[in-house]
């Protein structure tokens, strides 16, 4: 049975707790519009490398274009959009 | 130079003052873990994230003494192995993605003069900063750099230090290389130890040292170091030392000794408390912390709570008590300290 966009949604921001390491915080503490890069994640620019790489390693993409990135790595529903487009 | 103040985490709650006013932790495991201390009460939690725990514990106790103390001249770290554990953990990424893509916050953090470096960011001092990683005596060489920066007038105060972390893997080599005992054993136990090996522990150690000062824990005189001595080798290097601050053996009132409960190497502490300092004060403590690379300056910190009288619990420490014959206030107090037989340090302090 194929993986629902909402446990995708899960799944993501388990791994992305787990990437970067985010002290006490549970998936229900991220919001799937939430900007990962805004006032309440806070996350930076050593966070976005990260990300890149958890979706190289758990999802097989690849992002080598800057530009690209920037329009992906938003929020976690811009992320579930570009994996359910590129998923190998 | 003089300490004027200092920080600890061990595996005793030293970070606070309950060690000192006689709270010991009675431990029975096979490393001595650090306590560590709730670090998001000065580190922001962004900057927490990515921090393995050699940066934590250098950070904790660094970070406090930086932003108490103005225009410090310098950061001067000593640590063997510094961030090990994520050193490691970015090797075998290497290997297990086949050298594809990498995340860049081990190997950022992994590095040695990570701590040093930031604790100047996090500190904004942007001063001289260093790290030495002269394996069992790391910590013996920032001493050495900061009485030469103050006898050349490069500085009047400079934060020092000395830390180190139990990972899995410098455990495990050390370990396979019979340095830690397979039995476990207690802190009251440690010292009476027949067998080969000691406990391994961590922790950091830092404080804050000044050319001159008024009010002060402890005078750190002077600092000798030497690689696979011998025992004759041992006494000309302690004699020279002395002879340069016009001090003779007698003159010393007390020892701290780093034994550490292995059989292998207990001959050299008894040399040097027995054979060459019969008639002073011993003092241990690695029963209490365990050992590692950089633990002469956990010796340094409580040394120098032990000369400035802040410690209500020093006859934990003595396992031999001397009256010294001389009357004189000053007293000359010896650390005598060497990681698996191999390299040697003396670090001469006084009140």
């Amino acid at each position: 049975m194929s993986q629902t966009r909402d446990e995708l949604a899960l799944e993501l921001k388990n791994h992305i707790i787990e990437y970067l390491n985010l002290l006490d915080m549970t998936p229900e503490d991220i919001k799937n519009d939430e900007e990962l890069f805004g006032p309440d994640l806070g996350l930076d620019s050593i966070d976005s490398v990260e990300l890149i790489v958890l979706l190289d390693r758990e999802y097989g993409i690849k992002i080598n274009n800057p530009t690209e990135g920037r329009k992906i790595l938003i929020d976690v529903n811009t992320i579930v959009d570009y994996i359910l487009a590129n998923k190998k | 130079m003089y300490i004027t103040d200092l920080k600890c985490i061990s595996a005793q709650e030293t970070y606070s003052d309950k060690f000192i006013k006689g709270e010991l932790n009675e431990i029975k495991e096979v490393t001595y873990l650090a306590l560590e201390p709730n670090y998001l009460e000065f580190i922001p939690k962004g900057l927490l994230r990515r921090m393995g725990k050699a940066v934590r514990m250098g950070i904790g106790t660094g970070l406090p003494l930086v932003k108490a103390h103005n225009n410090i001249d310098g950061i001067i770290i000593g640590t063997a192995n510094g961030g090990l554990e994520d050193c490691i953990k970015f090797l075998n990424q290497i290997v297990e993605y086949d050298e594809g893509t990498l995340t860049p916050t081990n190997f950022v953090q992994s590095t040695p003069n990570a701590i040093a470096g930031q604790l100047a960011l996090m500190g904004g001092n942007h001063s001289y900063n260093i790290t030495y990683t002269n394996g069992g005596t790391s910590f013996e060489n920032t001493l050495l750099d900061a009485l030469l920066l103050f006898e050349e007038n490069n500085a009047q105060k400079l934060l020092v230090g000395g830390l180190e972390e139990i990972s899995d893997y410098n455990y495990n080599i050390d370990f396979l290389a019979n340095k830690y005992k397979i039995e476990l054993i207690s802190t009251t136990d440690l010292l009476q130890s027949t067998s080969k090996g000691t406990i391994c522990g961590e922790g950091s150690n830092m404080f804050i040292l000044e050319k001159e000062a008024v009010n002060y824990y402890a005078q750190v005189l002077d600092v000798e170091q030497i690689t696979y001595p011998t025992q004759e080798d041992l006494k000309v290097i302690l004699t020279q030392l002395l002879e340069r601050q016009g001090l003779k053996l007698e003159d010393i009132s007390s020892v701290m000794l780093g034994y550490n409960g292995d059989e292998n190497h207990k001959s050299w502490y008894d040399f040097v408390g027995n054979e060459l300092l019969p008639n002073t004060t011993l003092y241990t403590f690695k029963q209490f912390v365990g050992d590692y690379r950089t633990v002469s300056s956990f010796a340094v910190w409580l040394s120098a709570h032990i000369l400035n009288e802040s410690i209500s619990t020093k006859h934990h420490f003595i396992i031999r008590e001397k009256n010294n014959s001389s009357t004189s206030e000053k007293k000359y107090h010896l650390i005598y300290n060497h990681f698996d037989g191999v390299r040697h340090g003396f670090i001469l302090l006084s009140n």
